[in-house]
């Protein structure tokens, strides 16, 4: 379909006077530069969206009407509306990179959506006719006093930006916070002042692609702590040396791993020579803060040191299943119980003849996009029985897709029959 | 790159913009004369004198669509792109800001094939507005 509008509308003189207005117009537009745009397209769109029953109003070009490729569209809910007019959102992405819409706490995709319509765009304010020419066809019509309105066209847009919630892209976060872990030798050698491979919360909130609510909890997760206004990870080896000295003091002073009082085990480990933030960082990682009588008291969590110790026993290898329990309960510490429910998530058990192996298969070193987590765990194992699948795809969370709607989207579901457990393979 | 997104209009103050959307492609038959369509004129736009339904014609040349107001499900905000390259090192990278300049929370749209006017599209806009 084409739409023509015939040359008789507009008189023959346009030609002229559009010449006498390009010097206006590019002094117009000088200005509209300055971030006044709205009161300079004045366009009308009031009048338009208010135009009263049997009244009519012409439409027009902009004097200033182009492409206008700075000017876009955004569609955006109405509840992410506070949150865009209070300066809380911004745009994060690198060059390579789909670029995200971060509010405090979530991340949207943006989609170009493009459309085959005309879109007519007619920026707000006031435009009476100030161009006689519109006048001269009004001559007849003296029972209306009233200046002409019209409504100017700006921009015809192409499309607009859709915003789509997606999941946090952390999976960077690590591999930044890897380049350069921190390590107990560190603060002996002084050294080490070179500034490469750290990162500022600064620049972790320009390199993420996440909301700042999305990376505090990537940190967490990953077990990172700022140091000297940097994040780090701690290297495993200083923490797994911090941990052993503070259960061993633990022994030595008869504390409990649940009421370590914290004045009392940071005197004591940085007469050893431990920093005391990372001593800190050690109790945070592998306990709770609790307020006591005597100050501050941690509680070391019976499951996340039981799991240290059970990668520490495991490594990378497999293992006969009774070997490493044995060795398991013997290394962690007394007073603690091992159980294998806390190895959900982070060892894979496999049955060669009439003996169990066990192997580490930890969740967090998969990837976090659904799509790349499953064919990591299709690439491990080709069919997957629930039991085994579910520690391992819980943690994913898609906006706006449940787990069951993950399963059918990236798994084939089989069962034999009613009674037998259904079985995930690749689709 | 982290590019903020500004609003100068304060709360709830963002100035509406409107969207007249129609289908196809209007095209200028002023061709040669006329070099730049600035300014030039499109056609016009009534609303019937019904108030409910609130239905709009669009007269374009010798063509009338008709159409609605529609409400947006979601708004449209509008954003302007501001670059800000005071230094011109190729090295730096310029600051980009989008400041959102105005809402669309309303567009008429003419979803339907256009009719052809036998009888000069001034002569109905009259009867209308009578």
């Amino acid at each position: 379909m084409m739409i023509y509008f015939g040359p008789s509308i507009s008189k023959p003189s346009s030609s002229l006077k559009s010449a006498g207005k390009e010097s206006k117009a590019a002094k117009e537009m000088e200005m509209a530069v300055d971030g006044e745009a709205k009161e300079i397209w004045k366009g009308g769109a009031g009048s338009v969206l208010s135009l009263a029953p049997g009244s009519s109003i012409p439409v027009r070009y902009h004097s200033l009407f182009a492409s206008h490729d700075d000017l876009l569209l955004l569609e955006v809910d109405e509840k992410l509306l506070p949150d865009i007019l209070n300066h809380r959102t911004c745009i994060r992405g690198q060059p390579d990179e789909d670029a995200v819409l971060c509010t405090p706490t979530a991340t949207y995709a943006m989609k170009f959506v493009g459309t085959s319509n005309t879109v007519l765009l007619i920026p707000p304010g006031d435009a009476t006719s100030s161009n006689p020419e519109m006048l001269v066809e009004d001559t007849d019509k003296q029972d209306i006093p009233m200046p002409q309105c019209i409504a100017s066209v700006i921009k015809v847009a192409p499309g607009n930006i859709e915003l789509i919630q997606t999941a946090p892209r952390l999976e960077k976060l690590k591999t930044l916070l890897s380049q350069r872990p921190y390590r107990l030798e560190e603060d002996l050698d002084d050294g080490l002042q070179l500034k490469s491979g750290l990162y500022r919360w600064e620049d972790l909130v320009e390199l993420i692609q996440a909301s700042e609510e999305e990376i505090r909890v990537g940190l967490k997760s990953l077990s990172a702590v700022e140091l000297d206004g940097f994040w780090r990870i701690v290297d495993q080896k200083s923490m797994d040396g911090i941990l052993d000295m503070i259960l061993n003091n633990s022994i030595l002073h008869d504390w409990r791993l649940n009421a370590i009082v914290e004045d009392e085990v940071l005197s004591i480990m940085e007469s050893d020579g431990f920093p005391r933030r990372i001593v800190l960082h050690c109790l945070d990682t592998y306990g709770n803060a609790l307020d006591g009588m005597e100050g501050c008291v941690w509680s070391l969590d019976e499951k996340k040191v039981c799991l240290r110790f059970a990668a520490r026993v495991l490594g990378a290898e497999k293992m006969k299943l009774e070997v490493f329990m044995e060795k398991w309960t013997r290394n962690a510490p007394s007073g603690m119980q091992v159980s294998l429910q806390m190895l959900e998530g982070e060892v894979l058990f496999e049955k060669i003849g009439i003996e169990t192996w066990i192997r580490p298969f930890s969740v967090s070193a998969l990837p976090s996009t659904p799509a790349e987590r499953f064919a990591a765990l299709f690439r491990e194992r080709p069919k997957w029985e629930w039991k085994d699948l579910d520690p391992y795809i819980k943690d994913l969370k898609v906006p706006g897709l449940s787990a069951e709607a993950l399963l059918i989207k990236y798994t084939r579901r089989t069962q034999p029959s009613a009674d037998v457990e259904p079985v995930f393979s690749a689709r | 790159m982290e590019i903020r997104v500004k609003c100068r209009c304060g709360n709830g103050g963002c100035s509406e913009w409107a969207i007249v959307e129609l289908q196809g492609v209007v095209e200028s038959q002023v061709s040669s004369i006329v070099t730049s369509i600035q300014g030039l004129e499109i056609g016009n736009l009534c609303r019937s004198s019904s108030s409910s339904p609130e239905t709009y014609t669009f007269t374009i040349g010798y063509h009338e669509l008709s159409g609605s107001k529609i409400a947006l499900k979601k708004p449209l905000l509008v954003l302007k792109k501001h670059k800000d390259d005071d230094d011109d090192e190729e090295m730096k990278n310029p600051r980009v800001e989008l400041e959102v300049i105005g809402i669309v929370r309303h567009r008429i749209l003419f979803k339907n094939r256009p009719k052809s006017l036998i009888s000069r599209p001034q002569c109905k806009e009259k009867k209308l507005a009578s």
